[in-house]
């Protein structure tokens, strides 16, 4: 078995090397896919992995001549003033004929400018005993990078830190237990409840697609908060901050991706099963729990998978609305902000990672193929029959109130937006939307989304292509590459990136463009997505047919390929411009003075107490999107090409 | 069994069922005794399949009633009728074993343990798939998994059987010993079974009766041999099998028989069922195998009711031979059996068709 994978992979390396094309295009993508994807996530793991320590050197110049004479005369004299000096760990020196070297090595985290000032102040009370023996002597701070588990033995060993590992899983195993449940309901609803209802609740829970991320964090504030609409109407001491918080704000914000997926399980299931067991006797009940949720489960499980990293890696609502409470995503950031502990944010970036990738192996590898939806041939067309009471009402009793929360949280935004201060100070007023570097920041967002629309559908459908219908060697592995950048949460990558772009060869921290190219190269796996599934719809024979004609590979590929699967690069644009628009997780570790974007924009300010313009600025940030939604749209009638797959 | 033996097992008084405008089943009547198996046959779209998800419950008809054994179960769901359906795509639950899917029924009845794996032993030996019950239907070929569609409705022990198109999933080879395998077991369980198909050819061979339907409309009931030498109008018979058709105009009538005109000629033959006095327009159908060829220079006015032609295409289908012959502006089919018997008439030469003196036709 060994032997024959062995076999087939040399014998695809040598078709491989025959065609110059594709050797050229597979190369380049496997570049790009190891400088922007793999090496950060590598620079995090080894990171991780290192201690650094501030150092002090001390290097003298003796006149001591002979050796053993500097040893005793000089080093030993230096090393026996060093004693007392606080914090330090360790002192190691070398002699030489006429000099010597030590270095001293502090405490991790230790002030290393106070380590300098009491070293040289020590030096200092012994200046005339030395200034006999030493002819100069040069003191300097530094750093010192070991190879260490230290930092993961620090990790465990402190509530903080382990906590945010503790409290990052329980708030996704939580919220995706409520997402899962609540998404069900609405999308057994939306199928098969009265027609007064279903397209109401479809609208309403996928509403929250278009808004930034950690919105009904903002509006629960103005809700819950201390001066909040109901806290402070109804003279409550309660408080939204922790979990109550960032639990309700994280179910609303990826309740549309969880419905999404689990509307397109039911939908696809076949339909002649429930009749199947209605004729066998079953009552709708029964039905709906033999037959419906145990054929829905594995695309269930698949839905639950991948809520379940989107919250774990959930940046914008722990750390606006998360109070004390600390989570991994946002902790690691604070870690790398407020301390410049990069070596601790890079552990918290593996424990974000080890959940996420065995989530992420599961989902891909095990539940694949897995479903059971495609058995059986075409369905037949059925008459919907009249939803049963006895599901209606339980599930109105869920969808109901979770449909309320979404409206009044969207409604909050408004009227915080277009008051002076909400429950304060109630005068209509528009000055929260005059903030000029708020409008900045909007003209960014657009240019960054845009930027990053270009590049990712292009590459993620090329590559498609590539995967496809193209024998390559080790094909499963660049796939797997190219899925790890939309895998591995935001905060690792952002984190990924300030390590590995920030040295030469590629300084690129600080600049627009590695924004741009992180964002990118996060969203691949849309159009890649999108690209594998229409090619699989797309018969082999049309492409034969072309080169049959005397087409070259590459011609056929843009002659006939790309405007046929055009709907998967136009479903990773718009997906990837959305998701750019209110981009936060990742990029806030990369903006640079000039270029703040909108939603991180909206953010700070939030975080600062004005309210009432991240409101403001998030509806205009709303109105934006739609707009370049519409004009897509306008265009797509304009074209006549279908730009809005379903699901987009 | 309360109504006794001789009543109808099922009967459907009137039943329309519309969607949007369109109307699937129009006016719908007919009755089905007991232990017989009746096929309704049409092409897609006619309303069959409708029809048949009236009977079972998935679709409540605008108007008129389902008796079932006496009892109307206009208003009942699928799961409170004595009906069990067996679908196209045969419906297996994917994610139970073939014997959990043959004993969901009676588990759903709260039927024991033991006397479901008892009766599932018995159904799975019914339908010959004796050993393969923990298999899942995935593991199953096309045929197999019709069994088990198949033994799944039997185990409620329904009143009337109802098969959907079963074997259109299948290759031709097994849906001809499916057929005769439903038929067989049908035969021996004196079951109740309704039937739905567009193939002409399955319908004629399965059934005891035949409910012709088109655009939602019943056009015959009868038994195969009546649906197929006497065709209530052209539809049916254009649809049963092939056929040509002579537009005739009634000249004179004699006692029995009677002079018609058709394009080709005069030609003289027997007086229809239906009152008929000259000048009539009439339709005569006549089947290609009903139809003598004959060596028109050598047999011209020595016969009766012959027309001439001559032979465009001659296709040799093994066991007969098809011959398409101009006659005029017509083109008319003619099937002969054992060609090697009756010889072989090259293309392009002449020959006379006869026409027997007993024909089908109907008024215009």
């Amino acid at each position: 078995m060994n032997n024959h994978f062995l076999q087939n992979l040399a014998k695809d390396f040598r078709t491989f090397l025959r065609s110059p094309g594709l050797l050229i295009t597979t190369s380049v993508a496997l570049v790009l896919l190891l400088l922007f994807i793999v090496f950060p996530i590598g620079a995090v793991l080894l990171k991780s992995f290192t201690v650094t320590y501030p150092i002090v050197t001390v290097s003298s110049q003796n006149k001591v001549s002979h050796r053993a004479d500097s040893e005793t005369g000089v080093t030993q004299k230096i090393l026996a003033s060093l004693k007392p000096v606080q914090g330090v760990v360790d002192i190691e020196s070398t002699t030489e004929e006429k000099s010597s070297l030590i270095i001293v090595r502090f405490q991790k985290n230790w002030d290393d400018l106070r380590g300098l000032n009491d070293i040289k102040r020590a030096l200092g009370r012994h200046k005339e005993e030395l200034d006999q023996v030493i002819e100069k002597i040069t003191i300097r701070m530094g750093k010192k990078t070991f190879n260490s588990l230290a930092t993961y033995g620090e990790f465990f060993s402190k509530k903080y830190y382990y906590g945010a590992l503790r409290n990052s899983l329980a708030l996704a195993t939580t919220s995706t237990a409520l997402i899962v449940l609540i998404a069900f309901v609405i999308a057994y609803l939306g199928l098969n409840g009265p027609a007064g209802v279903r397209a109401p609740l479809r609208v309403l829970t996928l509403l929250p697609l278009i808004a930034p991320p950690f919105i009904f964090s903002l509006s629960l504030i103005l809700i819950g908060g201390k001066q909040g609409f109901i806290t402070k109407g109804l003279h409550l001491h309660f408080n939204i901050y922790g979990w109550p918080g960032v639990i309700i704000a994280q179910v609303i914000t990826f309740l549309p991706l969880g419905y999404l997926m689990i509307e397109n399980v039911l939908r696809s299931l076949n339909p002649n099963l429930d009749e199947a067991a209605s004729d066998m006797g079953a009552t709708p009940v029964e039905i709906l729990f033999r037959i419906t949720i145990p054929l829905a489960a594995p695309g269930i499980l698949k839905a639950a998978l991948l809520v379940f990293i989107c919250s774990i890696a959930d940046f914008g609502n722990p750390m606006l609305i998360g109070g004390n409470v600390s989570f991994l995503a946002t902790d690691a950031y604070l870690l790398w902000t407020s301390e410049n502990n990069l070596e601790m944010a890079a552990v918290f970036c593996i424990f974000l990672i080890i959940p996420s990738m065995i989530v992420f192996v599961l989902h891909e590898y095990i539940l694949r193929g897995k479903m059971y939806t495609t058995i059986g041939g075409k369905p037949q067309q059925v008459e919907k029959r009249k939803i049963s009471l006895k599901i209606f009402y339980p599930m109105m009793g869920i969808a109901v109130p979770v449909s309320l929360v979404i409206i009044l949280c969207f409604g909050m935004i408004f009227l915080g937006a277009f008051t002076k201060i909400l429950m304060v100070n109630n005068t209509f007023t528009l000055e929260h939307f005059e903030t000029p570097n708020g409008i900045r920041s909007l003209l960014t967002s657009l240019k960054f989304a845009l930027g990053a629309a270009m590049i990712a559908p292009i590459i993620g459908v090329t590559l498609s292509y590539i995967l496809v219908r193209k024998r390559i060697p080790l094909k499963k592995l660049l796939e797997s590459i190219a899925l790890l950048g939309f895998a591995v949460p935001g905060t690792v990558m952002g984190v990924g990136y300030i390590l590995f772009f920030n040295s030469p060869p590629l300084k690129l921290t600080g600049t627009f463009l590695i924004m741009i190219l992180n964002e990118a190269f996060r969203n691949l796996s849309v159009g890649l997505e999108a690209g594998v599934s229409k090619l699989h719809q797309l018969d082999v024979a049309i492409e034969e047919a072309a080169i049959n004609m005397g087409a070259s590979t590459f011609q056929t590929f843009v002659r006939i390929v790309l405007p046929l699967i055009s709907s998967a690069l136009v479903a990773g644009f718009i997906y990837t411009f959305m998701v750019g628009m209110i981009a936060v997780s990742a990029v806030i570790f990369l903006i640079s003075p000039g270029n703040y974007l909108a939603s991180i924009y909206i953010l700070n300010v939030a975080e600062e107490g004005f309210l009432g313009m991240a409101c403001a600025i998030s509806i205009m940030l709303i109105a934006v999107v739609l707009a370049c939604l519409g004009a897509l749209k306008m265009l797509s009638r304009y074209t006549k090409i279908a730009i809005f797959a379903r699901g987009y | 069994m309360t109504m006794g033996g001789d009543s109808p097992i099922l009967e459907l008084r009137n039943i329309i069922k519309s969607f949007g405008s369109l109307v699937a089943v129009n006016h719908v009547s007919f009755s089905l005794d007991r232990g017989r198996l009746v096929t309704f046959l049409g092409p897609s779209g006619c309303g069959k399949t409708t029809l048949l998800r009236v009977v079972s419950g998935f679709a409540e008809p605008d108007e008129g009633e389902v008796i079932l054994d006496g009892q109307n179960v206009t208003r009942k769901p699928p799961n409170a009728r004595d009906t069990a359906m067996v679908f196209q795509n045969y419906a297996l639950f994917p994610h139970m074993t073939v014997a959990q899917n043959i004993g969901f029924g009676m588990k759903i009845r709260k039927k024991s343990r033991e006397e479901i794996d008892s009766e599932v032993k018995r159904l799975l030996a019914l339908v010959k798939m004796e050993g393969l019950g923990e298999r899942r239907p995935h593991e199953l070929s096309g045929g197999q998994q019709q069994r088990v569609a198949l033994a799944r409705a039997l185990s409620l022990h329904p009143k009337i059987l109802l098969l959907d198109e079963p074997l259109s999933n299948l290759d031709a080879n097994l849906r001809i010993n499916m057929r005769e395998e439903i038929r067989r077991l049908q035969r021996r369980l004196g079951l109740t079974i309704i039937f739905v198909t567009h193939d002409q050819e399955e319908a004629m061979s399965i059934s005891d009766l035949l409910v012709v339907m088109d655009q939602g409309v019943v056009k015959q009931i009868g038994s195969p041999t009546e649906i197929y030498e006497k065709p209530a109008d052209e539809f049916v018979a254009n649809f049963i099998g092939h056929i040509n058709f002579f537009s005739g105009e009634i000249v004179a009538l004699s006692g029995e028989e009677m002079n018609l005109q058709i394009a080709q000629g005069g030609l003289r033959v027997k007086k229809p069922s239906f009152p008929v006095s000259p000048n009539d327009k009439v339709k005569l159908v006549v089947r290609p195998e009903s139809i003598n060829l004959v060596d028109a220079g050598k047999e011209k006015g020595r016969v009766e009711n012959m027309i001439e032609g001559r032979i465009e295409v001659a296709m040799y289908i093994g066991s007969i031979i098809r011959y398409t012959i101009r006659s005029g502006e017509q083109i008319i089919y003619v099937d002969r059996s054992d060609p090697e018997h009756a010889g072989i008439f090259q293309e392009g030469s002449r020959v006379g068709l006869i026409l027997k003196k007993e024909i089908h036709m109907f008024k215009v």
